[in-house]
């Protein structure tokens, strides 16, 4: 943020950009296993998510901790109609069979139409989150309690899907996927293309957001981060300005979903409680969540290390989990791209402006004379 | 009541455009504002004085809808506020500004009063880059001789500046009634000076301006029509020279020992 408008035009971001895209659409595939590209396909899903974080959280100040309830949400969407499509007409999806469901339950029949389901994969998140965010936000419901609010609907999402084993799949949720629009999941050929298709929706995504965040909407957002009770007498209602963020941060993490359970498979429970949805966070938290290049790195970075320092200690993640997100919030507050940007700072002039002082300088008392 | 003039003021227009009546804000059982009337004409610059606690303040936060009134009403241009949104208050024409200048540290000056100055306009506008600065807003900058810190970090301002800043906020956003709250608060005599005159330039041009101070020399200077406020009610109106004789107002800020404070500024 401070970077990108610090720099001369947009010039530099072009060539970031650029570069950006050609490690993605050229190197990776090239040098990478199917396998690996394959995790990366799903860690490009994650990507997506801390987008729509970075930007409600790192450019609005909502910590949405229960993005899990918004990825769940589209990829059920995406699940069921590529459950129904498989099944073929009149037939039932195969865990329904187990479960002793014998006739299509109401729910499920739109999404038979794949112009149904996968806008709804979008769609469906950003109405419950309006819902949800019209009434939170009025409310004038913010900070921790916001937070806390947002947990508990992942968490109640995730008792739903158990408690409605015929329905959902329960426990197991959907799984069992054959293909996805005429791709075959099992042809690594086709995951690549599955590939493709996910690395140019997040750079598009990634393109749309970031022009929104260095929009006149894009500093109200900040505006109402900061001093939300300042943006009122500007004139603006700081709930709507802050809904419109969290909607669309809902509407990536349903985007994000439905990408992931043709990539992975399967979308279970397991994949969108609680603790799924903090590590959501933690990964904008550990990329930076005020810059969106490094709220999606973080996601990548991340999982990547996570996958690989599994396979060499198989239990000793989490403890390094724990460990990289407290070192995250005593020395890099900003998380990785702000470390980034501060050397750049100290490497260069130093600047006037850090990130600190400004705080400082709020603090101001305002009347020393009288 | 009185209609007699300072010499450096234009004759008083006369079109009502703000009306409060019997207005009371009580926190518990602690009135903060008791029982007020005022009436605000077009045009017209009134200084709101008291002492500490008076309720200067908390009578600019219920004309903006930040506080709720216990009874009483607020008409501005004959539309009732009180129950009004604060940022339904603004739309409605009405801009202020507040004592700690609070302005968005993390922008840029420029993009402070662009944001401001952005809030009637429709969402697909607001969703676009801004490109350059507009002329409304280097205007309102300049005005407040801002406008060579326009691509400064509002938050690497002076305090002084800051004021300015917020006055540049809502003046770019052209309201009918413009409110401030100690506008020379911690200013250096030569920034009241500057806010003094800024003051009066805003009025000429048309916007009524109501200004709680504190500072005696300041309203000597630059009042037109005074309200002074004590305990929550109006213990006189008039102007400047007239409230000034006044044995009670004298009375109230030389009499009591913890109005210390205003009491040597009005013997200053």
């Amino acid at each position: 943020m401070t970077l990108s408008s610090r720099l001369p035009s947009g010039s530099a971001f072009l060539v970031r950009f650029a570069l950006m895209a050609v490690t993605l659409l050229l190197i990776a595939p090239a040098v990478l296993s199917d396998f690996r590209l394959s995790l990366l396909a799903k860690f490009l899903c994650f990507a997506i998510v801390a987008l729509g974080i970075g930007l409600a959280w790192g450019q609005g100040g909502m910590l949405v901790l229960g993005q899990g309830l918004f990825f769940g949400l589209g990829g059920y969407c995406m699940g069921m109609h590529m459950k129904l499509a498989e099944a073929g007409s009149g037939q039932l999806p195969d865990f329904m069979t187990w479960s002793g469901v014998e006739k299509l339950p109401a729910l499920w029949e739109p999404f038979r139409s794949a112009w149904f389901a996968v806008p709804a994969a979008i769609v469906v998140p950003m109405i419950i989150a309006a819902i949800l965010g019209t009434a939170v936000f009025r409310q004038r419901i913010r900070g921790a309690y916001f937070a806390i609010l947002s947990q508990a609907l992942a968490g109640a999402f995730v008792i739903v899907l158990i408690g409605n084993q015929g329905l959902t799949g329960g426990t197991n949720g959907l799984t069992n996927f054959q293909e996805f629009f005429g791709l075959s999941l099992g042809d690594a050929h086709d995951e690549q293309i599955l590939y493709y298709i996910v690395a140019v929706i997040l750079l598009l995504v990634f393109l749309a957001t970031r022009s929104l965040v260095n929009s006149r909407y894009g500093r109200l957002l900040i505006a109402v981060r900061d001093h939300e009770d300042r943006v009122r007498f500007l004139g603006y209602d700081p709930s709507r300005v802050k809904l419109i963020a969290y909607v669309l941060a809902a509407g990536m993490a349903g985007l994000a979903g439905a990408l992931f359970v043709p990539v992975v498979g399967i979308i279970s429970p397991a994949l969108l409680g609680i603790v799924p949805s903090i590590e959501m966070v933690i990964w904008v938290a550990l990329g930076g969540r005020t810059a969106l290049a490094w709220a999606a790195t973080g996601a990548v970075a991340v999982n990547w290390a996570k996958t690989s320092i599994s396979e060499q200690f198989p239990s000793s993640w989490l403890y390094l989990q724990g460990l990289l997100f407290v070192i995250v919030i005593l020395f890099l507050p900003d998380g990785l791209g702000g470390g980034v940007a501060h050397l750049k700072r100290l490497a260069g002039r130093i600047s006037l402006r850090g990130s600190r002082p400004v705080g400082a300088a709020a603090a101001t008392p305002s009347e020393e004379a009288g | 009541m009185s209609e007699s003039q300072t010499p450096h003021v234009r004759p008083e227009p006369l079109v009502v455009q703000l009306v409060i009546r019997k207005l009371v804000v009580a926190f518990e059982a602690f009135h903060a504002v008791d029982g007020v009337d005022v009436t605000l004409c077009e045009q017209e610059v009134r200084f709101v004085i008291g002492p500490n606690g008076a309720g200067k303040t908390t009578l600019i936060d219920a004309i903006t809808g930040m506080v709720r009134p216990r009874s009483g009403s607020i008409e501005f241009e004959g539309k009732e506020l009180v129950g009004e949104t604060e940022h339904g208050v603004v739309r409605a024409g009405i801009g202020r500004t507040f004592q700690a200048a609070s302005v968005f540290d993390e922008l840029s000056v420029v993009e402070n009063v662009d944001i401001a100055a952005s809030f009637r306009l429709p969402f697909r506008s607001l969703i676009r880059r801004r490109k350059g600065m507009s002329d409304s807003v280097a205007e309102a900058l300049e005005s407040v001789r801002l406008l060579d810190h326009a691509e400064a970090a509002a938050g690497s301002l002076s305090h002084g500046q800051k004021q300015w800043l917020e006055i540049a906020m809502v003046l770019v956003q052209q309201p009918r009634l413009l409110l401030l709250d100690e506008p020379v608060a911690g200013m250096t005599e030569k920034e009241r000076l500057r806010t003094g005159e800024l003051i009066t330039a805003i009025a000429e041009q048309g916007t009524t301006v109501m200004v709680v101070e504190h500072d005696m020399d300041f309203v000597r200077r630059f009042a037109h029509k005074v309200t002074v406020l004590h305990e929550g009610k109006v213990l006189t109106e008039g102007a400047v020279a007239e409230v000034q004789q006044d044995e009670t107002v004298r009375e109230v800020y030389l009499g009591r020992p913890r109005d210390a404070r205003g009491a040597a500024e009005v013997v200053a």
